[in-house]
């Protein structure tokens, strides 16, 4: 079903233009072209998050914040497996892709502990990649509550994560 | 941002001097060049993505979408003129379509079309970044994918608890922010 979705939708969208009688062809050229521009102007900024990411990923601060918060997370009902995973998903979608394989292999897929985490990494984005992104293109320096209130939506929705994977 | 980059920088510059110098400047490049690969592929998604929105927009079919959802975005981003209401609307779509690759570039260009100059996020601003960081995907693929790789016997019995898990983390930030907004403006009402 779902590996039907998306190239039919796309068909769609090219059937319905040529139906408007849309330059289908110029069109597309005219998008495409500016996406080297997009990616340009965002490259400096993910560089400068990715090298944070993988200085507190070799570094062993982010197991160590891990330890650090367990306790806490363990009271909210986040298993201590799965804190390194909520501590990096807000920052990188690699890095918690690949916590989520290590994870699987460490525990099993269809352990409490491989489906919670799948939740988790499935129901939200990166906050600060998004962020980062997002910003880029503007002039804006303060971002007042976005990213706190950003992060604690990601955390209770991990909290829910854990507490369907114990019903469903 | 500006404070936590600095200080997690610091943190974990100060335990690898600590335990093994060497590698500091070796995985800042090594991070350097996978964000350089990073964006290459990015590149290439995003002139698909956009070609396929050039499409979309040139046929008029984001004008009928931009006013199916008008009504919700102008609760939620308060006021914004067509243009933006229409971006705001696909990025929102593209998110929840699982089209990350094609929202992104959308909310980029909304953003800047918000941004009033004035350095300061305004408050349709925090709305989208709350929205796409948060944002709810109908068929997480990605996962599913690694499900099935690792050896899952039912790898997409998470489908229902992802689904009801993002629609929540999406709800509670937005409705944290519209709370904060409140809040700013009686505190505004009694100065």
């Amino acid at each position: 079903m779902s590996i039907y979705l998306l190239p039919v939708l796309i068909l769609s969208i090219f059937v319905y233009a040529k139906i408007k009688k849309v330059n289908v062809y110029n069109s597309f050229i005219g998008g495409a072209k500016q996406s080297i521009g997009i990616v340009v102007g965002i490259f400096p900024y993910l560089v400068t998050i990715m090298i944070m990411v993988e200085l507190i990923k070799i570094s062993g601060l982010a197991s160590l914040m891990a330890k650090f918060v367990s306790p806490i997370f363990n009271m909210l009902g986040i298993p201590t497996e799965l804190c390194e995973l909520v501590l990096l998903k807000p920052f990188s979608g690699n890095g918690s892709l690949a916590i989520l394989n290590d994870i699987f292999a460490r525990y099993g897929v269809d352990s409490y502990a491989g489906r919670c985490a799948s939740v988790i990494v499935g129901s939200c984005d990166t906050v600060f990649y998004v962020t980062t992104l997002y910003c880029s293109q503007t002039q804006v320096k303060r971002l007042s509550y976005a990213v706190p209130v950003a992060l604690i939506a990601t955390l209770l929705g991990a909290i829910v994560s854990c507490l369907l994977c114990r019903v469903i | 941002m500006n404070k936590i980059w600095f200080w997690l920088i610091a943190c974990s510059m100060c335990i690898l001097l600590y335990i093994n110098p060497e590698i500091v400047l070796p995985s800042m490049l090594q991070a350097s060049e996978s964000t350089l690969k990073l964006c290459l592929k990015l590149c290439a998604i995003y002139s698909v993505w956009m070609g396929i929105l050039q499409v979309m927009e040139d046929s008029g079919i984001n004008k009928k979408l931009s006013k199916l959802l008008r009504p919700v975005t102008k609760k939620i981003f308060g006021p914004l003129d067509d243009k933006t209401n229409e971006l705001v609307c696909m990025n929102i779509s593209c998110n929840i379509l699982g089209m990350g690759g094609a929202a992104t570039p959308l909310g980029m260009k909304a953003m800047q079309r918000m941004d009033d100059g004035s350095g300061k996020a305004n408050r349709a601003m925090i709305m989208l970044i709350i929205f796409a960081s948060t944002s709810m995907q109908i068929l997480p693929t990605t996962v599913i994918g690694l499900r099935i790789t690792a050896g899952s016997s039912s790898a997409s019995d998470i489908m229902l608890a992802t689904i009801i898990s993002a629609i929540f983390t999406t709800v509670v930030g937005i409705a944290i922010a519209l709370i904060i907004e409140k809040l700013k403006k009686i505190k505004r009402r009694n100065k």
